[in-house]
């Protein structure tokens, strides 16, 4: 323990906005851990930017004071990799849902692993289209039959984003469950502070189109092994795993994060027409 | 995963317990207020009612801790390293816990859960630590508490049927039809 006083507090990144999810939905408690981990960071709110897409999770940028951008469904990890590369000095977190981040955003989310661009994207996972009044998601199982759309389920396997992250090239994987926010907040810490790409899968209920989650809290338990390094041995894990093993970091790769260099110019038309001329 | 061990690792100073005492009503105080905004949010004023005055209780609780510290060195903790033996402060109702349809008596119920989870606590710091000046203030913190838990006894005993009802809800959720 340092006898230090805090410098900020989780409350210094909430905005004044109050949220307008469900009561009892997870994203709260995500909410809430982010904040702790920022605080428990000390970074200050001007230096840190929200990324989000579409969706009940993608409106965490208007419940926090930091720099923020609600963008266009599936969109996120595209312009939060323009603004870390453009102002990589910002901490620069993404968040959003599964189906914004692993079907409409499917592509980006292959690419962005790959890039390994230094971001966290916290993907608050609940196997569910909630805006939108309960559809299946790219993450639902394939007997679920609570939508009228697909009335005998999907029929198709889930995707598993976790896998396909390390596939992909993440340098930080994890999954956590939001029964557990100070957990939460304790992996977000580790996720910011690792260089590279993180991706934080967040189990987080929807109490309204998927009221049975609220078992998910029972089900969950902290997995007992440790991080590795080695990609080969984790994805072995994740292939035997049921997905409810949490509450610990997965993996921590040693990738170099993508930062490109950059010229430094005044912006002229003439030192553009001097790079550009053959 | 939300399963609660059983006694603490001990305090063994004053600005030690006063950080968790700060932690806990900050945390609780914060807990009711998003309640309260929650339950207006879905129209249910009565229910909100019950959390914004436990809001406020709170914070008065808060004020007088904050001025008790007054200039005594804090340590800071890390919200993972806090020695309660649940995960967020034991004063601070778990938001997993609640929907949108939560009775009055449910909440007084979740409300009374907590109070007590907090009195347990500063009890238990009493019991386990080998200061005897903490023991004496969690002591007093563990009183302060029976506050709030009498009560919400009494008005949990004065819930009356309508207080216990969930209202069906004329438009409920649906998945799209």
């Amino acid at each position: 323990m340092e006898a230090v006083a805090q410098k900020y507090k989780a409350k210094d990144y909430k905005s004044e906005l109050k949220p307008i999810w469900c009561p009892g939905c997870g994203d709260y408690t995500v909410l809430n851990a982010i904040t702790r981990a920022l605080a428990e960071l000390a970074l200050p709110p001007e230096e840190v930017a929200v990324v989000s897409g579409i969706g009940c999770s993608s409106r965490i940028p208007a419940y926090t004071s930091v720099y923020g951008f609600h963008g266009v469904h599936g969109r996120a990890l595209p312009v939060a990799t323009g603004l870390k590369l453009a102002r990589p000095e910002l901490t620069v977190l993404v968040t959003g849902g599964d189906g914004d981040g692993f079907s409409i955003g499917g592509n980006h989310f292959l690419h962005a692993c790959r890039r390994n661009v230094d971001m966290t994207y916290i993907v608050m996972d609940n196997q569910v289209y909630g805006m939108t009044k309960g559809q299946a998601s790219p993450t639902t199982s394939p007997d679920w039959e609570g939508s009228k759309l697909t009335p005998e389920g999907t029929g198709i396997n889930p995707f598993q984003p976790l896998v396909v992250g390390l596939a992909s090239g993440a340098n930080f994987i994890a999954r956590v469950s939001s029964s557990d926010p100070v957990n939460m907040a304790q992996i977000i810490v580790e996720a910011i502070r690792h260089p590279g790409f993180s991706l934080v899968q967040v189990l987080s209920p929807c109490v309204t189109f998927r009221p049975e989650q609220a078992e998910w809290r029972d089900i969950v338990r902290t997995a007992v092994v440790d991080y590795t390094g080695d990609a080969a041995r984790a994805a072995r894990r994740l292939m035997t795993d049921d997905g409810f093993n949490v509450g610990k970091v997965l993996f921590k790769g040693e990738r170099p994060p993508f930062r490109p260099e950059f010229e430094v110019t005044d912006g002229s038309v003439a030192q553009l027409e001097a790079r550009f001329s053959l | 995963m939300s399963a609660e061990t059983g006694d603490p690792m001990p305090i063994r100073s004053i600005p030690e317990l006063l950080a968790h005492a700060l932690a806990m009503e900050t945390e609780a105080a914060e807990r009711y207020g998003e309640l309260a905004v929650q339950m207006e949010t879905h129209h249910k004023a009565d229910v909100a009612a019950i959390f914004r005055r436990l809001e406020n209780a709170e914070k008065k609780h808060l004020g007088e801790l904050t001025e008790m510290c007054g200039k005594v060195e804090l340590p800071h903790i890390a919200p993972w390293d806090f020695k309660w033996s649940t995960s967020e402060s034991p004063e601070a109702i778990d938001i997993g816990k609640v929907h949108y349809q939560l009775s009055v008596r449910e909440a007084v119920q979740l409300s009374l859960e907590h109070e007590r989870k907090a009195s347990e606590f500063y009890a238990s710091v009493a019991r386990t630590t080998d200061d005897a000046e903490v023991g004496r203030l969690a002591r007093e913190f563990a009183d302060e508490e029976q506050e709030h838990i009498g009560w919400l006894e009494t008005w949990l005993a004065e819930c009356g049927v309508e207080d216990s009802t969930v209202v069906e809800d004329p438009d409920p959720p649906l998945s799209q039809e």
